[in-house]
């Protein structure tokens, strides 16, 4: 097991992988990381030195992802919501923001616009 | 006279009236059921099956879909293969078949003949010594056929006399000798790069191997900058340390020979060290091994020590952007890693080996991306080759790498064309030797043969006559 960001990952995880089980990174910050510190993407995370884990997570520190990135995202919904602008209206009932048909097909809109969006925090892999 | 109409219900009160005369009779209830109708049946009510009422699920929940009689595969109860297993078996190379004949003309290669010219057009083992030696440095491929002989043997054909010739030149002037080998798909290239790597090792040069171009470039293995370069080069630690370790099972001979140079090296050297030393460095620490790797260059390279030969399969993987990454997110050129540069600086003729030797690089025609740089700069090199006057024009719509077209502005080629008649016949004769193919081998045959596999492609040659048995 190695504790990246304060998580800890089985050895025989993808760096990769497990970079992108953070909220706030996909695929190309992580191939942007990854190519940062050196590590090929298909390193696995028990092969990683100590020394470049301890960077991976320094870097990973400074940068605004998880709980910090969350609470950006559902001030900003917060803040449109308190204006009371249509979009903030929008986002607090679940539907769809920028004017898409709202007879079918809203279910992505169902899933995310609400005023906590992203979830309240990370579960464990 | 009355109507037909009563008539008739006069017989259906009759019909009605007699069964139960009869069941008051015998008291036997069966009968009294019996009846040529079979509406009361058809039309009684069915109690319907109990089916589960609820309401369909809400907007946006999910539900569980399980559809009955959708097509599901066999249930695989089988145990898994373990990790790496299924990587072992792609890769595995079987180099003998017990049920072959044993070939008793089969005379083999040894230092005194390898590069005898009367060799060609005849069928030669391989010791059993340089198979290890070969092996080791992964010259011989998975799919190549030597699964279906009793022990390697390889067929001396027209440009292995061309190799061996440069070979000879080699050893005689110390002349640095670099060729591209092309050639059709299955026309032999891997194998005559194997072939070098026989006759250098059985003349005791140092062989060095890059079995799959491809392995050194897709991002696999790790990577590092290389402290102190400019521009930045990039080191294989992993790469290099397996490497280091196939040049120690390969070269048995040079292993213990004494250091000249004191090279400094993470670990201190054990006083009187030798080559052995000096690589069991660099395969413990894979972090050293690129520094191990030049000094044991600068060891090869003394005066005095014999030439080397350097072979690498599939140029065109190294002759573009690799897949890996450098630290601001763009692509590195192969030619930044460092064992890439290496073996590109002595193709390209940057570098001569002081002790002579051979720089082979092989072309894939089944494994190759597209590299208009690689293709013109071959096209040149046959250009020259046959003395035109015109060097071809390149095509200005082509993308081209600049670096690949530097670094292969003048390198020759070794072409590998068809078989002849009479080195088609040496190895059907081979095969038919070895109980592989049960026919007479004869000239209408072998004419036969030797035009199904496309003028004699010795792949296509072994695929109908061995592979192919109707």
């Amino acid at each position: 097991m190695v504790f990246i960001f304060g998580f800890n990952f089985p050895d025989s995880t993808l760096v990769k992988r497990s970079l992108e089980s953070f909220y706030g990174i996909g695929p190309s910050v992580s191939r942007a990381i990854l190519a940062r510190h050196h590590i090929h993407p298909w390193a696995k995370v028990g092969s990683l030195k100590n020394p470049t884990v301890l960077a991976l997570t320094a870097d990973l520190t400074s940068m605004k992802i998880e709980n910090d990135l969350r609470r950006e995202v559902q001030d900003n919904i917060r803040r449109l919501k308190d204006m009371g602008t249509y979009r903030g209206r929008r986002h607090a009932m679940g539907l769809p923001v920028r004017g898409q048909n709202t007879r079918t097909q809203i279910n992505t809109a169902r899933k995310l616009n609400r005023i906590e969006r992203g979830g309240m925090g990370r579960v464990q892999m | 006279m009355p109507p037909p109409s009563s008539c008739i219900r006069g017989l259906t009160r009759l019909r009605a009236a007699q069964p139960s005369i009869a069941c008051r009779r015998t008291g036997d209830a069966s009968i009294q059921t019996a009846s040529f109708s079979t509406s009361s049946a058809h039309y009684a009510i069915v109690a319907k099956k109990k089916t589960i009422s609820t309401p369909p699920p809400k907007r946006g929940t999910k539900t569980l879909n399980v559809k009955k009689g959708r097509k599901t595969g066999p249930v695989d109860t089988g145990k898994p293969p373990a990790v790496g297993e299924r990587k072992a078996m792609r890769k595995r190379v079987v180099l003998s078949n017990n049920n072959a004949l044993e070939v008793p003309s089969l005379v083999d290669l040894s230092e005194e003949n390898v590069l005898d010219t009367k060799n060609q057009g005849l069928v030669r083992g391989i010791p059993e010594e340089a198979v290890d030696a070969l092996r080791a440095v992964e010259a011989f491929k998975p799919r190549q056929g030597w699964s279906l002989f009793r022990r390697p043997a390889v067929l001396y054909r027209r440009e292995t006399t061309e190799l061996a010739q440069l070979a000879k030149g080699v050893e005689e002037g110390k002349k640095t000798e670099r060729r591209i080998v092309t050639g059709s798909r299955m026309s032999g290239k891997s194998t005559l790069v194997l072939q070098g790597l026989l006759m250098a090792h059985l003349r005791g040069w140092a062989i060095i191997n890059f079995p799959e171009a491809q392995d050194l470039v897709n991002a696999h293995t790790e990577y590092g900058p290389l402290p102190g370069s400019s521009p930045t080069q990039y080191t294989q630690d992993t790469y290099t340390a397996n490497l280091l370790s196939q040049f120690l099972k390969a070269n048995k001979h040079l292993i213990s020979l004494p250091m000249t140079t004191s090279p400094t090296l993470p670990q201190p050297l054990p006083p009187r060290a030798t080559l052995r030393h000096l690589l069991e460095i660099g395969i413990t620490t894979p972090e050293s091994s690129w520094p191990v790797f030049t000094s044991l260059w600068a060891e090869l390279t003394q005066p005095g020590r014999p030439p080397i030969m350097l072979a690498l399969d599939g140029l065109s993987h190294i002759m573009r952007n690799s897949e890996y990454l450098s630290a601001d997110v763009k692509p590195i050129h192969a030619h930044d890693l460092t064992l890439v540069r290496h073996f590109v600086d002595h193709l390209s003729g940057k570098k001569t080996l002081p002790n002579g030797g051979m720089v082979l690089a092989a072309t894939s025609s089944s494994n190759s991306p597209a590299n208009p740089a690689l293709e013109f700069s071959i096209q040149c090199a046959e250009a020259r080759k046959m003395g035109a006057k015109e060097t071809p024009m390149w095509n200005p719509y082509k993308v081209v790498d600049m670096r690949a077209m530097e670094a292969l502005k003048n390198v020759d080629t070794l072409h590998l064309s068809g078989l002849t008649k009479e080195e088609a016949r040496s190895i059907m004769e081979y095969y038919a030797e070895s109980g592989m193919l049960r026919a007479k081998v004869d000239e209408g045959f072998v004419g036969e043969r030797w035009s199904l596999a496309g003028m004699g492609n010795i792949g296509e040659l072994e695929r109908t006559s061995v592979r192919m048995r109707v």
